[in-house]
């Protein structure tokens, strides 16, 4: 096995191989249901999600190239945008719970609830950590809150009582930050 | 959300938008048809979903339910894929519709197997009769049979309980039946909360 048993596997479903095709369901599913999970919030969806999701890999592995990031990473990419894409097809109203207990940011700032203390990261992920943490800590919160959890430019714009065109200003100016930060 | 947004003057914060999932359905979807047809906003795309992906290195993993049957089915049935690209339009879909409630369904069977455990299920239009073999679920759980039809979403149709079930239901070619081992009474939702056993195409 190479470094890389995702890719690898990815590589053989790519030309129609089904045993690796059910090797990549079990060494992989459960990270995935978690990648979906924190942004549909519903298990019978996710359930639902990753069954899509699967089945795209099995159409679309051949678009995966190993020289642009891990296996893993590409499934990841795969099963964010799935769930992102039913998020936002969800009727107005529905999209986003607005229970103050069940605030997405709230639990995000809540080093308890797994997601920053995720964040303590090694190596490579230390980067884009660092990077968040000289962002002001509402712009890193609502980075983060997007990317781990599906937050809208609406639900930002409800949470901080915003209009949404000045939400979407302040976010490109941490995003520019961000993307200064990072090639440094 | 009807307020139009900001017109996007440098695409790479779009493409950082996209990635992100910031943007609400309309832009999303323009964006990511141009992901798809634009190479140099693809590039950027990719960039950005570099920059970002190691936030999920991480995420701690949940328990998956073991789905593969049914994704097989969907995938690896020549049926099923035929069945998909015909209700490929809503348009399609609804004379399909129009069409099972004009004409009587014709017979179908199919053969769920699991190792030592098989369903064998038989329909003839009217009725649908499935037959088990094998081990039973126990005194703590029950099988429960679903069908799953071209939009993917099972439905229940019922609990196996003894040898035999037969059942009303005018089941056509190209539904995948599914058993599911759930707790005694069956699933407490509208899905299949325990693994999935089986699943088949009917033929």
């Amino acid at each position: 096995m190479s470094d890389d048993p995702v890719a690898e596997l990815l590589q053989r479903v790519a030309s129609q191989d089904r045993a690796a095709f059910r090797a990549l369901y079990h060494l992989t599913a459960s990270k995935l249901v978690a990648v979906l999970m924190r942004i549909l919030a519903n298990r019978a969806e996710v359930e639902d999600a990753l069954q899509e999701v699967f089945v795209r890999v099995w159409q679309r592995a051949g678009q995966f190239q190993p020289d642009r990031g891990g296996g893993q990473a590409w499934l990841n990419t795969v099963a964010r945008h799935h769930a992102l894409d039913r998020l936002r097809a969800r009727p107005v109203g529905e999209v986003r719970r607005h229970d103050p207990d069940d605030d997405p940011l709230a639990r995000i700032a809540d080093p308890a609830a797994g997601v920053e203390a995720g964040l303590v990261a090694q190596g490579e992920a230390r980067r884009i950590v660092d990077c968040l943490q000289t962002l002001d800590p509402a712009r890193g919160s609502a980075v983060r809150g997007a990317y781990l959890q599906g937050l809208s430019y609406q639900d930002l714009a409800t949470r901080h009582g915003l209009p949404l065109n000045t939400v979407r200003t302040w976010l490109r100016r941490g995003l520019q930050q961000l993307r200064e930060c990072m090639e440094r | 959300m009807n307020d139009p947004l900001v017109p996007p003057e440098d695409d790479d914060l779009l493409a950082a938008e996209y990635v992100l999932g910031v943007l609400p359905l309309t832009e999303r979807r323009a964006a990511a048809h141009r992901a798809e047809v634009d190479g140099a906003f693809a590039a950027r795309v990719w960039a950005w979903e570099a920059r970002f992906a190691p936030m999920q290195a991480e995420t701690v993993e949940g328990r998956a339910p073991d789905l593969l049957p049914a994704i097989e089915a969907r995938l690896f049935s020549v049926r099923t894929r035929r069945w998909r690209l015909w209700g490929a339009g809503a348009a399609v879909a609804a004379s399909v519709a129009l069409a099972v409630l004009m004409w009587p369904a014709p017979s179908v069977q199919a053969r769920l197997e699991a190792g030592a455990l098989v369903f064998e299920a038989q329909g003839d239009g009217r009725f649908l009769t499935v037959a088990r073999m094998g081990p039973t679920a126990g005194s703590a759980n029950d099988y429960q049979l679903w069908a799953i039809g071209a939009d993917g979403v099972p439905r229940s149709l019922g609990l196996l309980r003894g040898d035999t079930l037969r059942l009303e239901a005018a089941l056509e070619p190209g539904i995948t039946l599914a058993v599911s081992l759930e707790p005694l009474g069956g699933s407490p939702g509208a899905l299949p909360t325990g693994p999935v056993l089986a699943a088949a195409v009917l033929e």
